[in-house]
Order: structure tokens, then sequence, then C-alpha cells
């Protein structure tokens, strides 16, 4: 029973896999790249950097570095709080 | 844990200074070539790994200790939420030194030509800024992961 | 005849990335599947600047082969070397 469940699965998974794998677009062109020609277009000129990813991390997706930056904050948080020393060993 | 032997010391002392010295540059270059803050930070952070590895905790004792590394990782996360609260009256996050904002203020905010130009490090508004801040953030994020879990290891 | 080189190099790095990952699955000892995994992170870095992402190239690179690798060892170092309590 438990292998007749699995395999169902594992070829509806396949089947939506190479589905996917066939209707993939080609590299380099995706399907709506209206929000890609602005930044490509003006980027440069609005925020004065020439690294158009830099300036889409830093600048217009400002608010997903501030995440990244907030999780590896809790990450250390977690590790330090984890491996503290001891204090009331004695 | 005990240090590695002769060899691995040596090539490791040498290697450090390069890593350093090609990590800086990711930071401050972040905005002109590819990398950023956080690839940056990464990378000295695994310069750090490699002297604590090779040298040993006793030794490396000498250089870090927890309190700096989690204190550069707290300045840097501060000085980037400060950074981006300081262009608060336009929006938060708002690029207050860019090219085009109003009260012009004459620092990192020359115009770029378009197109490649890989020495002008007089661009970017505050995003040169912002990427010193995170990969302050992160060289001491990374690094105290590495030091506490070297530390807190049994031998 | 132009032989398209970007392509083969693709297939060959995915092939060493699955056979890697596939290694770091399969081994017993916990080192070696550790180093395997780091293999295919710094495989999986050259792909990532083979499709022109050069800077999630640079992160892979230092994180994935770099730092991940050291906290493992870090970690095996402090339990047994075995899979499986052996």
């Amino acid at each position: 029973m438990r292998n007749a469940v699995a395999g169902v699965a594992l070829l509806v998974m396949a089947a939506f896999l190479f589905y996917a794998a066939v209707e993939m677009h080609s590299f380099g062109s995706p399907a709506y790249s209206d929000m890609d020609d602005y930044f490509i277009e003006n980027a440069q000129k609005e925020t004065g950097a020439n690294n158009v990813v830099t300036s889409i991390v830093f600048d217009y997706r400002g608010f997903d570095t501030l995440g990244e930056a907030t999780v590896l904050f809790t990450a250390v948080a977690g590790t330090t709080a984890v491996f503290k020393k001891r204090r009331e060993k004695k | 844990m005990m240090a590695m032997s002769k060899i691995v010391r040596t090539v490791s002392n040498l290697l450090y200074f390069f890593i350093l010295i090609f990590g800086f540059y990711i930071v401050m270059h972040g905005h002109l070539t590819p990398g950023g803050g956080f690839q940056g930070g990464a990378v000295l952070a695994s310069a750090i790994a490699l002297i604590i590895v090779a040298h040993g905790i006793e030794k490396a004792k000498k250089f870090y200790s927890e309190f700096s590394l989690t204190s550069c990782e707290s300045l840097g996360l501060v000085l980037f939420i400060s950074l981006a609260f300081l262009g608060i009256f336009m929006t938060f996050f708002y690029n207050f030194l860019s090219p085009g904002a109003q009260p012009a203020i004459p620092i990192f905010s020359t115009e770029p030509p378009l197109g490649p130009n890989l020495g002008n490090l007089n661009t970017g508004g505050v995003i040169p800024l912002m990427n010193i801040a995170v990969g302050i953030e992160v060289i001491g994020g990374l690094g105290a992961i590495v030091y506490v879990m070297f530390r807190g290891g049994k031998k | 005849m132009n032989v398209d080189y970007v392509g083969i190099m693709h297939v060959v790095v995915l092939l060493i990335v699955l056979v890697s990952a596939y290694l770091a699955i399969k081994l017993k000892n916990l080192l070696s599947a550790v180093l395997a995994l780091a293999v295919m992170s710094l495989l999986l870095s050259l792909e990532f600047y083979l499709l022109h992402a050069p800077d999630v190239a640079i992160a892979e690179a230092g994180i994935g082969a770099g730092l991940t690798t050291a906290i493992y060892v870090l970690a095996i170092r402090a339990t047994r070397h075995l899979e499986g309590g052996a």
C-alpha cells in the first residue's frame, strides 16, 4: 500500500517536472520582462551605481536585504546562545 | 584543539592577507563589479575561519574574541538600519545621496556614464555605505559562528 | 562546424555535481560525505559562473565550499565519525 502511494506520488511529480522542463523558456528570455527592462534602462541613472544587481539589492529591494540581515543576526544569536560558556559551573 | 602542522600554518599565514585584500576589494567595489557586502563578508569570514582552523583556538584568542565579533555584527546592523532611516524624509530606504536626490550632498554622488566603468568609486549614492555596513555585519556574524563552534566542541 | 563548448561544459559540470551529491548521500564516513558536499558546492559555483551570475558564484564558493565545510567538520569532530553510531 505504501509503495503504491509512493509510486503514484513519484509519477505525478515526475510528470510535473517533465512538463516544466518541456515548457521552460529558453535561457535569457523570461516571460514577463517589464520590470527587468525598467531596471536595465534606469538603474544606472537613478541610483548612480554601475552594478545593477547591487542597486536592486540595496536600493529598490532594500527591505529584502534588511530581512536577510535580520535572519543572519538571529542565527548568530541562537548559535552563541547554544554554545555559551557556563558561568555557574564552580 | 591543537594547531595544525607547520606547512599548513605557513601557507595559511601567506594566504590570509591575500584573502583579506580580495574580500575588502569585493566589499569596496560592490557597486561597480559583481559582489557586494554579503559576498565580501563571506570571503572575509572564511579568512577568519582559515586562521582559527590552522592555528588552533588558543592562538586565535589573541586576535579575535567573541565579544569583538558579535559587536562587529551588531554595529553593522545598526549602521545599516540607521542608513536606511536617514532617508526617512522621503521614504524608508531612500537613496538620499544619489545623483538626482534633491538636497544635493556631494559625496558618492557623481553620475556615472552609461556602460561599464570599473574605476569610478565616487558613485552609487548610499549603496557603498550600505555595502560596508553589511560587510561588517556578515564578517562579524559568520566569524562568530565559526569561532563559537570551534571553542565549544570537545577535544 | 562550430562546437558549443559552453554547452559541453554545462553537461560535464552538472554530471559531476550529480555524482558528488549521490556520494554525499551514500558515503558512510561522515568526513568523506562532507568533502563530497564541498566538491558539489564548488562545482555549483562554477555552474553559476557559467550561467552569468558571478555574484551568486562568489557567495556560493565562500559560504558553501568554505564556511559550511568548516562548520560541518567542527560538528562532526564533537560526535562520531561514522553514520549510524558505529
